[in-house]
Parts: C-alpha cells; sequence; structure tokens
C-alpha cells in the first residue's frame, strides 16, 4: 500500500534520513526510535513537507515524491500531527468539518465519518460547539485524530499521539488504535513504546536516520536491546 | 447566525457597546438630527472600504497597503467607462467586479505570491511599491488632473420639517450592509470560505487537512481586490478622483482594522461608526470643525493606549 524505498533526505548540509525503506500494508506499523533520530522527519517527507534529495514515496503505485501536500492528502493519507495542528478559533465541528471538506471522496460520506468519530470519541459529540483552542491538550489530541479519520484515509499516520497525555488517556488512545486497524492501514510513532507495541502488528526502530531493526510487535516486545533500550526492562 | 447572535448578548461588554451606541443615536438624533444622518452615510463608506481590507488582513494576514489604490482605480474605470460608451457608474459595478477579480488575481501572481510567509516588512514595502506603481500609472495614462463625474441622482435629498439631507448616500450603507453579510456568509457558509479561516488560523494545519493554500490566498486577495475595485465606481459617483486619491483611504482602513481587532469584521462596523458620528459632530460645530480630521487620530491613539495599558495591567 505504502511505499517508502531508498529515502535520503537533509536539512541543510545535515542529512537526517539514510537510504530509508519501510512499506505499510493491511496493518498497523510502528515507527520508534529515541528523540531526534528522524522519525517526523520521515513523516513530514512522506506528506511532502519536506523534499528527499533522492528515494521513492509510493502509495498504490502512485509516485508522492513530487506531488504538493494538499494532493497527497486527497490521494488517501491522513495525518494526527505531533502537534496536532488544529484550527484554534474554529469550533470541534468545524475542524471536523476541514477533515471532510476537501477531499471529494470523504465528502459523500460526511455523515457516516462523523458517526464513526462519535463512535470512538464520545466526548466530542457534546462539544462539538467548542473552540478547539479552549480545549484540554488530550481533548485536542482526540480532536486531531477525528478530523484525520473524517478524511476516510487509506493510510492514517499518527506521530506522537500520546505525546503530552495523562496516563489514562494514553491507554485510551491506544485502545482506540486498535480498534481503528480494522478499517485503515495506520503507521505510528510514539516514545511509548510499551503501550503501543499492544496496538500494533509490526514495528521498525528507527536510530539516527536508520532503521536499526523492523520485526513483528511480539518479535520486538522479547528482544534484548528494545527491552533494554526502550522498555526499560 | 441567530444563535450567534444570542450568545454575543451574553457578553458583557457587548451588552455595554449596544446600549451606548444606541444611547449616542437617541441622543444625535435629538439634538443634531443631521449629524446622525450624515454621520451614518460617512460611517458606511469607511466600513465599505475597509471591510475588503479585513478580510485580506484579518482572514489571511496579508496588509495590502495598495489598498486604496485599488479604489482610485475602479474610479477610474467607471469615469472612463462613464465618458466614452456613456454607461451608468452604478452599473459599472457589475463589470469592475468581474476586471478586478482577475486584475486582482494577476497582481498577486505578480507581486504578494512572493512575500507569502515572508516577513511583514516585506509584505509592506511591496504594497507601498504596487500602490506607487499603481498611482503613476494612472497619473501618467489619465494625467493628474483631478476629474469628477456630474449625475443628477447623487444629490437627491428629503426633507422632514425644515431638516433637508441628502438621500443619495444611503447608497454606502446598503453597500457597507451588503458587503458584510455576503463576507460573513462566504466565510462561514462555503468551502473555500472555511479553507481561507483554516489558512489564517494555521496554514500548516490547513496544507494536511488537504486545502491548497497557495490557491486560497490568491483567491481571498482577488476577492478583496474585485470588491474594492467595485467600490470604485460608487465612490466615484460623489467624490472627485485623481491618482492619490485612494492613499488617504488605505491609511484609514488600516487604522480602523487595528482599532477594530483583526479578525473581526462586525467590529469594522462598529468601530466605523463611532468614528463617522463623531467627525461628523465635530464638522458641524462652526468653531471646531477644522479638528474633525484630528479626531480619527485621536481616537485610535487612545484605543492603541487603553490596549497596552490592559496588556499591562494583566
Ligand atoms: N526544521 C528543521 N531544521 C533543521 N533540523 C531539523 C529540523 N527539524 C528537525 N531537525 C533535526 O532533525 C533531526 C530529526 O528530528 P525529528 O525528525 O523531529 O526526530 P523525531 O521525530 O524522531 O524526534 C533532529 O536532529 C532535529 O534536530
Ligand atoms: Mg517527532
Amino acid at each position: 500500500m505504502l511505499e517508502v524505498k531508498n529515502l535520503n533526505v537533509f536539512y541543510g548540509k545535515l542529512q537526517i534520513l539514510w537510504d530509508l525503506s519501510i512499506n505499510v500494508g493491511d496493518e498497523s506499523v510502528g515507527l520508534f526510535g529515541p528523540n531526534g533520530a528522524g522519525k517526523t522527519t520521515l513523516i513530514n517527507t512522506i506528506l511532502g513537507l519536506v523534499k528527499p534529495v533522492s528515494g521513492e514515496i509510493v502509495l498504490d503505485g502512485e509516485s508522492l515524491v513530487k506531488m504538493e501536500t494538499d494532493k497527497i492528502i486527497k490521494h488517501g493519507i491522513a495525518i494526527v500531527p505531533q502537534d496536532r495542528e488544529l484550527f484554534p478559533f474554529m469550533t470541534v465541528e468545524e475542524n471536523l468539518r476541514t477533515g471532510n471538506a476537501y477531499i471529494a471522496r470523504a465528502r459523500k460520506k460526511y455523515q457516516e465519518r462523523l458517526d464513526f468519530v462519535f463512535e470512538i470519541f464520545p466526548v466530542l459529540k457534546e462539544r462539538l460547539n467548542q473552540a478547539a483552542g479552549s480545549m484540554s491538550g488530550g481533548q485536542q489530541r482526540m480532536v486531531a485524530i477525528g478530523r484525520a479519520l473524517m478524511s476516510d484515509p487509506k493510510v492514517l499516520i499518527l506521530d506522537e499521539p500520546s505525546g503530552g497525555l495523562q496516563p489514562s488517556l494514553v491507554t485510551e488512545v491506544f485502545h482506540r488504535l486498535k480498534d481503528l486497524k480494522k478499517s485503515v492501514s495506520v503507521l505510528v510513532t510514539e516514545q511509548n513504546v510499551r503501550q503501543a507495541l499492544k496496538a500494533i502488528d509490526r514495528g521498525y526502530i528507527l536510530e539516527n536516520g536508520k532503521i536499526a531493526m523492523a520485526d513483528t510487535a511480539d518479535n520486538l516486545a522479547g528482544n534484548d536491546h528494545i527491552r533494554k533500550s526502550y522498555l526499560g526492562i | 447566525m441567530i444563535n450567534s447572535i444570542v450568545n454575543k448578548f451574553r457578553q458583557r461588554n457587548f451588552v455595554l457597546g449596544f446600549v451606548a451606541v444606541l444611547v449616542i443615536f437617541v441622543l444625535l438624533g435629538i439634538y443634531k438630527p443631521y449629524v446622525l444622518i450624515e454621520g451614518i452615510q460617512r460611517s458606511s463608506l469607511y466600513a465599505l472600504i475597509a471591510l475588503p481590507m479585513a478580510l485580506l488582513l484579518g482572514v489571511v494576514g496579508i496588509i495590502n497597503l495598495a489598498h486604496g489604490d485599488f479604489m482610485m482605480l475602479g474610479a477610474y474605470f467607471a469615469y472612463f467607462m462613464n465618458v466614452q460608451l456613456g454607461m451608468d457608474p452604478l452599473v459599472a459595478v457589475v463589470p469592475a467586479l468581474i476586471v478586478f477579480f482577475i486584475f486582482g488575481m494577476i497582481s498577486y501572481y505578480i507581486t504578494f505570491k512572493h512575500v507569502i510567509g515572508a516577513p511583514e516588512l516585506n509584505q509592506l514595502l511591496l504594497g507601498f511599491g504596487l500602490s506607487l506603481v499603481l498611482g503613476q500609472a494612472v497619473n501618467i495614462i489619465a494625467t493628474n488632473q483631478p476629474r469628477k463625474l456630474s449625475l443628477d441622482y447623487v444629490s437627491s435629498s428629503m426633507k422632514i420639517g425644515d431638516f433637508q439631507f441628502g438621500t443619495y448616500e444611503f447608497i454606502y450603507v446598503a453597500a457597507a450592509i451588503l458587503v458584510l453579510v455576503g463576507l460573513q456568509l462566504f466565510l462561514k457558509k462555503t468551502r473555500t470560505g472555511q479553507a481561507a479561516l483554516a489558512v489564517g488560523q494555521n496554514p500548516r494545519g490547513a496544507k494536511v487537512v488537504g486545502i491548497n493554500i497557495n490557491w486560497i490566498y490568491l483567491i481571498v486577495f482577488a476577492i478583496s481586490v474585485a470588491i474594492i475595485g467595485a467600490i470604485g465606481p460608487i465612490f466615484g459617483t460623489r467624490n472627485t478622483i485623481f491618482p492619490e486619491v485612494g492613499l488617504a483611504y488605505t491609511l484609514k482602513s488600516f487604522a480602523l482594522i487595528a482599532v477594530a481587532g483583526i479578525g473581526s469584521l462586525t467590529g469594522v462596523l462598529w468601530v466605523s461608526l463611532i468614528l463617522g458620528l463623531s467627525e461628523c459632530l465635530v464638522l458641524s460645530s462652526l468653531e471646531y470643525a477644522k479638528w474633525s480630521d484630528i479626531i480619527f487620530f485621536a481616537l485610535i491613539i487612545g484605543v492603541i493606549m487603553y490596549r497596552s495599558h490592559q496588556r499591562q495591567v494583566k
């Protein structure tokens, strides 16, 4: 479905991603690694916000590398950014609508998508008229996930969805992620590896801009290096 | 719509302001009725001219210092359509909308497209330069000789008792309300309008929901220029025009928006009203009439000082 091949990305003269390849099929895939490893950079490159020096990004047989961000999103990728990137003065309802309104395929299913989002985050239904900027960090995270789901994506990318959330909410987010797996491919980065491993099928370990390891969730959970460096066992 | 109005009335400041305006209206109406009428007409012209700038500045954050010059161009457009083709300036509003929409797109491509996301100073300098170019272009083509259309209908007036006032100027009131309602509907009800709000609030967020933000900047700029260009003919029916006639209106619009609070379209209407009424009140006194221009800047300085004082208190 989504294939990233031999990606090389620089910020100025500094190389951030080195010949990096990953793929995401009909499954949930985790992307783990320490702060500064290049996870967000990889995601921004997939989204066309950062242009690679070389490499390929292909979604369902179509190359994305030369496309503008809005076109890439229209092709079926949705993002829950690390910083949420909501529209603070718009209501929750208006924010959710922006996730839907600019994707022709999703627009026809507005109500269906909205019901789906309410099913996952019932609390949003009671907050429809609240300005997104006035909500707590955790609620804003839900709006950001809801907004991404409104676009009926083929691939949903979440960049540190638990960042800044209380532990109880983190569990909830991963619980929701597990539900999502059935309807959409998921690529998720996470610092909280222990929680994330419960919600994904496969994972990549990214260190210094290179893939250090790739395996199933179960194997990763049992791996010594992972246990020491990421699970603190 | 009604909901949001009801919500506004729940805010104490809004109610206070509303009552204050109402009281001023009634007092003025009894004391000096012509000040009330002329004040409303003058305010509407200010608001009308400021609204397209408020759209551009308040919604997508572009400062266009050539704003008034596009109005000047619109007025010349109507002037020559009238002199050459005999077209009534009020009819010329319709072709002006189309011509200036396209002209706005072209201007955007040549100029502002290149300073989106650049420091604000670049926008200011660019707008200032564009203003000079437009003014000088008209100067070369049409000379700087002042021009005025003579139209019978603009001097229509009405008499109530022994108090007489011009009725034609109510066209400013109608036009201002039309533009305000039109812009509100555009922003609230259309997909492009919502995209414009989204781009204004978070350009990066707008990109990642699939909005083509370059297209939105282009469209909003073109809409702003189309409206101000189409206001030109209305302005030209009543006023003498010359290449620099727009400059003062750029400044006044900018100041109005700064006082109203960037981002508030209805705020522009209220501030215009206060300003227009105070100006007319001062003008109506023989002794102090020449002070009327000072009102404007005194008010602006006052509001800015009040705001910065409030910020310090917080
Ligand atoms: N806009 C930028 N300009 C220059 N360097 C950047 C920029 N964004 C991130 N970096 C650098 O790129 C590296 C990878 O960052 P990032 O992709 O955010 O890592 P992660 O998301 O894994 O924490 C870091 O060394 C970071 O300092
Ligand atoms: Mg990151």
